[in-house]
């Protein structure tokens, strides 16, 4: 994991040049190694130094609550949470720490009961929301309309959900096509899937399995019947499951950044480094933090 | 010397029998199959009554309330006249509506006898019928009654027959001293302490408020995952009186379940780790199950194992029923819960391991989705040896418009007091969870289950509540009878055909109780062992049967038959014995052996 943190260092510099930035970057990666030695209270702490010190970073965020889910304790999700809570209160106009406050919740549903769920859900939507009020984002919209897709169609939230989705498919064709940009895609479908619209969800799938021929679950989608279908995508969406709050695909898959608001500015990309372990690093592979502002 | 006639009769009827086990063998060797088949008979035996749950006209928030109490149509079968036909105890829930006490003619015809026996009441007006239960509290060898109400509870002593030959009952609640309010919903007797007198634990769904005279709105569950402010237990230990008599004084605290405060739906008991004592298990709706084990001291105490036997859980536990599943000699366990569109609980067959713990196997037996279960009961309807599985389910069937979406816009608003009846928007003519298909789960003898409702015509889509299962025609095939909320109940008679081989034993307790609940029999045949034990009202707003049917397969003798009473006598009949048992229905008293009635 060094060569991860010789990118970020060299990406967060290049971005910020601040002492904050390189101070923020410099818990986050002692943090990185306090998980990698499991040593998970000193992590979580380091996490949350980081945060404050660049509250609106995504991916300091993303590592923070992925911890909290490997320790996988109802007191972890509810101390990320609270630090969430405290972090938008401190900073109200950052949408990533809105956007991880939300995906805060969708972590801690699987520990809760049935009506605990419904409650964490839709809090975490009015957190996704925000940050959609604060900043129009491919992920915001996909984010929340992928949460909409969770709450069965008796409630009523799938045609919201489409908006949402359809708004990301507008978005990612606004920029570089990017592998994650898919999931929208995905998601849409999945959405005619839920009212019944079975063929409308297959033709958005083949469109986006021609955009996207790499990707490797929209064969699965498109190859089942429909009963099969209805089978898979029942148990994929059961409530109470847990769902994969972890968008490190973002600055992982490419060097896009799409994912950003619309206002954002796309970094200048950093020279090549070598890292200490001799590894060569390109940065359209290793990807800089997702600091938004 | 017999003559030729005689030898050939006896001859065919060799053959005859030869027949029959070979029919048996051939069933046996399929088990679980989609041979199970039921005939719905309600009317005709007269016992197609429709339940009516209280109204709560003219009160504050009264759908809310009507909601919120939407059961009370139980079923409670025992033979109050010793004829040797179980009998029906149906029950109603709305202001004045009477009960109905049907004696079985044994012609799988039923006759409504409530009125002269004087058991037919019991809605009044500040009171709501919710469960029965037949037990015999003062061991004089008639079975009592127990009406379980939003209330006070009625035990009816069972006086025997009057001049006109017609059975009388006595309310004797004051004199035994169940005279304490409580909001029951469940009934079960067992012997707490192995003392021969069967003791009463009542499940508790409100606190004790009176729903009917109501002096705040705050009287619902103040969390639904994690509901504290329910009614709990209490528990009776029955007990001599000065006159020679027997009572009842409460326990609950000194036994160990006075810290249980969470919105009880059913209990249950059971032997769970083999040691000779009744254990309980606790249903509670919005929040967590409960199980205790019998500290077997004879203090009559318990120890709560909730937490390293089975977890907490959130769920909405309906209905507990107990058996042996899957032969292994350990009694397991079957929760209901809500499982639909919106709400995935799954419920719970809760395998007992054997060292204390027990594991959900619900999705792996298939048994995990039954829509928002109620009661369920195993039994073995056709005979191959294995417990089936019957499931009611549905909540309310009305209109097409459905009222949940309007019950989530509620639960997510901002600082919604769920305790507050005001909380809670009014049902009207909505549906919630309605028109739901009853599942039977035919046991597939390999650990998975198999849902063979439609074929065995039984899939209904009525709200139902109570099962009780039983032979009401002496046949060797189980029959049951369902009841269903502001709805018809049904008999559904046992038509299965080449089942397998019976044994169907009714046990008498001497030194023991007098109904023997708490005893365990484990008998064997064909190189398998069969575990079952005689409870005292298992089944959320249900009892069936006490006496112990044993689907046997092809066997076509037992081997041997052992049976642990709860006065710790073990008693192992003689061979003459075992071998009259097959295809029979046989009394045994405890010490001695087979009795005629």
């Amino acid at each position: 994991m060094r060569w991860i943190a010789a990118v970020v260092v060299t990406a967060a510099l290049g971005l910020f040049g601040s002492a904050q930035a390189q101070e923020a970057e410099s818990l986050f990666q002692e943090a990185v190694q306090a998980t990698q030695v499991a040593d998970y209270e000193a992590a979580l702490t380091k996490f949350e130094a980081a945060l404050q010190a660049d509250p609106n970073n995504l991916r300091y965020g993303n590592e923070y609550r992925l911890t909290g889910v490997k320790i996988n304790q109802v007191k972890t999700y509810d101390r990320c949470i609270a630090f969430f809570k405290q972090l938008v209160a401190d900073h109200p106009k950052a949408p990533n720490a809105w956007m991880n406050l939300g995906y805060a919740y969708v972590d801690k549903i699987p520990t809760e009961g049935a009506i605990t769920q419904v409650l964490l859900a839709n809090t975490a939507l009015g957190h996704f929301s925000t940050a959609l009020d604060l900043e129009e984002s491919w992920l915001g919209r996909y984010t929340r309309g992928n949460s909409y897709l969770y709450w069965p169609a008796i409630f009523g939230r799938t045609r919201w959900a489409i908006a949402d989705l359809e708004k990301a498919v507008a978005l990612s064709q606004e920029t570089d096509k990017r592998n994650y940009q898919a999931r929208a895609y995905r998601g849409l479908g999945e959405a005619y899937w839920r009212l019944n619209d079975l063929e409308k969800a297959r033709q958005i799938w083949r469109e986006a399995l021609e955009l996207f021929p790499d990707d490797k679950e929209l064969p699965v989608l498109l190859g089942q019947d429909d009963k099969a279908l209805n089978a898979f995508l029942t148990a994929h969406f059961e409530p109470g499951k847990r769902v994969d709050t972890n968008v490190s695909a973002l600055w992982e898959d490419t060097a896009s950044q799409a994912w950003l608001g619309q206002d954002d500015k796309v970094p200048p990309a950093p020279a090549p480094i070598q890292v200490e372990t001799g590894r060569h690093v390109d940065t359209t592979e290793g990807e800089i933090s997702g600091k938004a502002n | 010397m017999a003559s030729g006639l005689g030898m050939w009769r006896a001859g065919f009827g060799l053959m005859a029998c030869w027949l029959a086990l070979a029919s048996a063998a051939w069933a046996a060797e399929m088990p679980g199959s989609e041979r199970l088949k039921f005939e719905e008979i309600g009317e005709r035996a007269g016992v197609r009554f429709v339940h009516s749950p209280r109204k709560f006209s003219g009160q504050h928030k009264a759908q809310v309330l009507e909601m919120f109490t939407y059961g009370g149509a139980a079923v409670a079968v025992g033979d109050y006249n010793n004829d040797g036909f179980d009998d029906l105890f149906v029950m109603d829930s709305d202001t004045g509506k009477p009960h109905h006490l049907m004696r079985n003619n044994g012609d799988m015809t039923f006759t409504d006898v409530a009125e002269s026996a004087g058991v037919a009441g019991g809605n009044d007006t500040q009171s709501i019928c919710a469960d029965a239960l037949w037990f015999d509290y003062n061991n004089d060898g008639r079975l009592d009654l127990l009406v379980a109400r939003f209330g006070t509870p009625i035990l009816y002593r069972n006086d025997g027959p009057g001049p006109d030959i017609n059975y009388r009952f006595t309310d004797v609640s004051q004199a035994v001293g169940l005279t304490k309010f409580g909001n029951t919903v469940a009934a079960i007797a067992f012997d707490i302490d192995n003392d021969g007198w069967l003791d009463l634990m009542l499940g508790n769904y409100f606190q004790p408020v009176n729903l009917l005279d109501l002096k705040t709105p705050h009287v619902l569950p103040n969390n639904l995952d994690y509901a504290d402010n329910g009614g709990g237990v209490t528990l009776w230990h029955n007990v001599p009186l000065a006159n020679g008599e027997r009572g009842f004084v409460e326990v609950t605290e000194a036994a160990g379940f006075g810290r249980h405060t969470g919105w009880t739906l059913d209990l249950g008991h059971g032997d769970f780790n083999n040691d000779g004592w009744q254990d309980v298990y606790i249903a509670g709706d919005y929040g967590t199950d409960r199980m205790f084990l019998n500290k077997g001291d004879g203090t009559g105490t318990f120890m709560e194992v909730t937490e390293t036997a089975i977890g907490y859980d959130t769920r909405k536990g309906m209905n507990v029923d107990i058996g042996d599943y899957d032969r292994d000699g350990w009694l397991d366990i079957y929760v209901t819960n809500i499982t639909d569109e919106y709400m995935k609980e799954c419920n719970m067959l809760w395998h007992n391991n054997g060292d204390g713990t027990f594991t959900d196997l619900s999705k792996e037996t298939g048994t995990c989705d039954t829509g928002w279960g109620w009661a369920a009961k195993f039994a073995d309807f056709d005979n191959d040896g294995w417990e089936d599985l019957f499931v009611v389910n549905g909540l309310r069937s009305a209109g097409e418009r459905n009222y949940i979406p309007a019950l989530v816009e509620m639960i997510i608003k901002p600082g919604v007091d769920f305790s507050d009846l005001n909380s809670y928007p009014d049902i009207e003519d909505m549906s919630w969870s309605g028109y739901q298909k009853k599942r039977l789960f035919s046991n597939m003898g390999d650990g998975t289950f198999k849902d063979v409702a439609a074929e065995a015509g039984v899939d209904t889509a009525l709200d139902g509540r109570g099962i009780g299962v039983a032979d009401f025609d002496n046949d060797g095939l189980l029959d049951f009878y369902q009841t269903n909320t502001n709805q018809p109940a049904l008999l559904f008679r046992g038509r299965t055909e080449n089942t397998g081989n019976w044994v169907e034993l009714k046990l008498i307790g001497t030194k023991s109780n007098r109904d023997a609940i708490g005893t365990r029999v484990v008998l064997t045949a064909g190189g398998n062992s069969y575990l079952s034990e005689v409870n005292g009202g298992n089944g959320y707003a249900s009892q069936s049967t006490t006496r112990l049917h044993f689907g046997v397969g092809s066997a076509s003798a037992v081997d041997r038959v052992e049976i642990r009473w709860p006065s710790g006598l073990v008693q192992t009949l003689p061979p003459e014995q075992v071998a009259a048992l097959i295809n029979k229905f046989t009394y045994i008293r405890e010490g001695e052996g087979l009795v005629k009635r």
